[in-house]
């Protein structure tokens, strides 16, 4: 008998499709663009530890994909320390504080010969700095300094005139993520003031930028994912510290009269201030929000009536001194909320308009923040909320996700790309997520003191994200 | 005076989270029709694939269709039972939660309900009955409840039933019977699972169980009205056609929450959890909508002492729409949560076959669609479409009989993949059975 090589041939193809099942679009290379969120950042740093539970590692695993990123080492902390700080659990006494519990080391993946699939990098990256940050200069700035270890573009690096963007090209992937602008907004956070130009970056400027950044981004042929912003509520940053006196043995709002005791602020524009002596400082208007840099503070009476045992002197608030000089604060009024919100908002417009035109797949991150600072995540009866320390969404500095956090970023990427693309991309496994202690891989530090951020500069917590 | 930033074990976050262990938890799991109903009110109906509204011709009337009793003559007696059990049910979970590879079985229970009907002809037109029995209830417990993946949403959960229902037929025509009657039911449900309150392990951001959590209240103190009525015509003495309706019964329950820790063995976190932890007994209200049902059979007879009977049952499971849980003392807020169930269909058939010296054989089958949405599918209630025969056996004569029935209840998996209220996946099977007995007297 013979056989027809041609007619097995087709037959073998035909068969071959029919056991394939639906068809599914493949993604060959997979690569991240962004801010310390798309880095990976947690409790302060970047260090392998966080890296490799981030939310574009967990996609990349997904999708199956070789993902190189910059692993930094985690190394025990010095004192003082000689890397960026990573902060823990601290316990004293019976509470639990926020401390020094290693330190960000070298990058051990340094020799890599191309630019990384995982781009993301820390520093506070403002939108513009995706596409025009082509060359870093250490020593310039933190941003520059943070940059350059990941984008390895400074003078005489292997990238030198690449910018983030220029680098994911140059890669020429398929699936592309990308995560930033959240600091055009969220640096006003660790600033302690919301000023137009100075700590926010204005909406016009963003809309501009972010467009160049998608623009340069989309490719035919590839698949663009992006990330929207987060509103402030969901930050416990800025959520965990309430704007009245707290009694530190009970943890709950001194009252006088029936009354809780607001803290007390130099006032702004706003909110005018005339203090009645021997304060200082004027209450602080219901809505304002007081961020996690106010602790050091508060324990030295600063924000608290003379009455009630403290030193009468305000919190500060940021003030900005024409032409250069910003001087942070602790505190939010009302109307630096409300004008946070409103550039997050006019963000989150300019993200969705330019995701639409340029057939990208929007993550509603915002959406999703809202709704778990409101009830909390559940997954199979387990609550995580947005609480600072144990509420397990976000890590040690109050601003950047915890593996959990990541876990559920990870998850709303999956199910934006499965719905848009018609993929059947797994969903990340929450129960390695969620039952894997995350605790440093190197021993306690050296004997440090507890991190205070400094009230005149910004060092440890921050408020962007970097 | 100063202030610190280590809210640790926040009051809010851990009492949101004891709203959460509370939801849902008020359902419990099938072994019959649909739904958490029980229809095994009667041996010779579980024989004949609960076809048995058109028959509805001993005692057991009382509940399949109480307008049968206005063609009973005699005074009569039937008390008798169930024995539910599973034969398996097993689960495979999937990601994202509780992942592939992960599994959990529930424990091979069985389950005794009882049952008594009493038919008093009064006149020879009215006909008083009474019928004790438990159309509702059963319960689910997971293996290794400490371990198994779904112990944050269920370990066990329990709903027990027990109706009283007075009713009364009225032969209007030789050949036209109605009947209404009123419905007491007496209910309790018990649920338990572990809880993580809301919070993780401040040290390593883990999730840990922290505590455990029991609801309970009692059978005698919780109860429910609701009413009956039903129709039996024969235009001629070889085919009875019946319908009957039984209303929703809201059962309103008040009960107690008990919390207890589960210690970690940091005494850190045990003891900032003790200080978080409600102590002693909390009030817990909760209301569970029983639903309505209306069915519809045909009873005929046939040559050689055959007897076919034909149904379709609907019920008005969209009724149970809700869960509202309520804790008057505060100890966790209050919570809704939708369940999306739908009215469901059954369709049976049933044959008997009678022998002239009183020994009858039987048979059926039916197909019984859930009213659970995959949505709502989870470790307290896995319900699905099934495929249900049965079989039994009677000997009966004018003065007394008695009769067996059984079922076999093959359940179609389920598989929850992509929308689950409770986040949680995977791929559900079940077999149950059921046996009925009982014991008739006529006087």
């Amino acid at each position: 008998m013979k056989t027809n090589p041609v007619r097995s041939m087709v037959f073998g193809i035909a068969l071959a499709v029919l056991c394939a099942g639906p068809a599914q679009a493949q993604f060959n290379k997979f690569v991240v663009v962004g801010d310390s969120l798309a880095a990976g950042e947690e409790s302060n740093c970047i260090v392998e530890r966080f890296q490799e539970r981030s939310w574009a590692r967990l996609a990349a695993g997904l999708l199956q994909q070789d993902f190189q990123q910059p692993l930094f080492a985690e190394q025990v902390a010095t004192n003082p320390p000689t890397g960026y700080p990573c902060l823990g659990p601290i316990l004293s006494g019976a509470s639990i504080s926020v401390g020094i519990v290693s330190q960000q080391g070298p990058n051990q993946n340094i020799q890599l010969g191309r630019p990384y699939d995982n781009l993301g990098f820390n520093g506070s990256p403002h939108i513009k700095d995706f596409v025009d940050l082509k060359t870093t200069v250490p020593g310039r700035s933190d941003l520059d300094n943070k940059a350059a270890a990941i984008l390895r573009n400074c003078t005489g690096c292997p990238f030198e005139g690449l910018s983030a963007v220029d680098e994911a090209n140059s890669l020429a992937p398929d699936l592309v993520g990308f995560w930033g602008g959240n600091n055009d907004a969220l640096d006003a956070l660790g600033a302690g003031a919301a000023i137009e130009g100075v700590t926010l970056t204005p909406v016009d400027a963003f809309t501009a930028k972010y467009e160049e950044v998608i623009e340069a981004l989309s490719v035919s042929g590839r698949t663009l994912v992006v990330f929207n912003v987060p509103d402030i509520g969901a930050v416990p940053f800025v959520t965990t510290i309430p704007p009245v006196v707290v009694d530190p043995a009970t943890r709950q709002p001194v009252l006088i009269n029936g009354n809780p005791v607001p803290l007390l602020g130099p006032g702004d524009a706003a909110f005018p201030c005339e203090p009645v002596p021997p304060d200082q400082g004027c209450p602080l208007p219901p809505g304002t929000l007081v961020n996690l840099q106010a602790q050091p503070l508060l324990a030295s009476g600063f924000g608290i009536p003379m009455a009630l045992g403290g030193s009468g002197l305000p919190l500060p608030h940021g003030v900005f001194t024409p032409p250069a000089t910003f001087t942070p604060g602790v505190i939010l009024y009302p109307d630096d909320v409300t004008s946070i919100r409103d550039h997050v908002d006019g963000y989150n417009a300019a993200i969705a308009a330019s995701a639409s035109a340029n057939g990208a797949i929007l993550v509603d991150i915002h959406t999703l923040f809202d709704q778990v600072a409101a009830q909390g995540y559940t997954i199979g009866g387990i609550t995580v909320t947005t609480s600072f320390i144990t509420g397990g969404i976000f890590s040690y500095d109050g601003v950047h996700p915890s593996p959990i956090g990541y876990g559920i970023v990870a998850d709303e990427f999956v199910k934006a790309l499965n719905a848009a693309k018609g993929t059947n991309i797994p969903r990340p496994n929450f129960s390695q997520i969620l039952f894997t202690p995350n605790v440093p891989s190197v021993g306690p530090p050296a004997p440090v003191t507890t991190v205070h951020a400094d009230h005149g500069t910004r060092t440890v917590a921050r408020g962007g994200t970097e | 005076m100063t202030q610190r930033p280590q809210v640790a074990f926040r009051c809010r976050a851990s009492r949101v989270f004891l709203a959460f262990l509370a939801v849902g938890w008020l359902i419990a799991a099938p072994a019959t029709p649909s739904g958490f109903q029980v229809m095994t009110q009667g041996a010779r109906a579980t024989g004949m694939g609960l076809a048995f509204t058109g028959v509805a011709d001993d005692p057991s009337a009382v509940f399949f269709n109480p307008a049968g009793m206005g063609f009973q003559e005699h005074f009569s007696i039937m008390i008798g039972g169930s024995v539910l059990g599973r034969k398996k049910a097993d689960f495979e979970g999937a990601d994202p939660f509780p992942g592939e590879g992960t599994s959990g079985s529930v424990q091979k229970q069985e389950f005794v309900i009882p049952l008594v009907y009493v038919v008093v002809p009064l006149t020879s037109e009215l006909n008083f009955g009474l019928g004790v029995n438990s159309p509702y209830g059963l319960g689910l417990r997971w293996n290794d409840p400490e371990n198994w993946a779904g112990r944050f949403i269920s370990q066990n959960a329990v709903i027990k039933s027990l109706d009283i229902n007075p009713v009364f037929s009225y032969k209007l025509f030789p050949e036209l019977s109605i009947a209404a009657g009123a419905d007491l039911r007496f209910s309790k449900v018990q649920l338990e699972r572990n809880s993580n309150l809301g919070i993780v392990d401040p040290f390593g951001g883990e999730v840990q169980d922290l505590a455990h959590v029991k609801l309970n209240s009692s059978l005698t103190s919780n109860t429910g009205w609701g009413w009956n009525v039903g129709l039996m015509f024969k235009p001629i003495p070889e085919i009875g056609v019946g319908v009957a309706y039984r209303s929703k019964i809201t059962v309103d329950y008040d009960g107690t929450a008990v919390f207890t820790q589960r210690f970690t063995g940091n005494p850190v976190i045990d003891g900032l959890v003790g200080q978080l932890l409600p102590q002693g007994e909390h009030p817990v209200a909760t209301s569970v909508a029983f639903p309505a049902s209306l069915n519809t059979g045909v009873g005929i007879e046939l040559p050689a002492g055959f007897l076919l009977a034909l149904e379709a049952d609907w019920t008005e499971w969209s009724s149970f729409s809700a869960l509202n849980i309520h804790f008057p003392d505060g100890v966790a807020p209050d919570l809704d949560r939708a369940t999306l169930w739908k009215d469901s269909w059954a369709y049976r058939v049933g044959l008997e076959k009678k022998f002239a010296s009183g020994w009858a054989l039987r048979a059926g089958y039916y197909y019984d669609n859930t009213p659970q949405p995959e949505k709502d599918v989870g470790p307290i209630l896995a319900d699905n479409d099934r495929n249900v025969y049965s079989a039994g056996f009677g000997y009966n004569t004018p003065e007394w009989g008695i009769d067996v029935g059984g079922l076999y209840i093959r359940f179609k998996d389920r598989s929850v993949l992509t929308e689950s209220t409770d986040n949680f996946f995977g791929r559900y099977s079940e077999d149950a059975w059921v046996g009925t007995a009982s014991f008739r007297l006529s006087f």
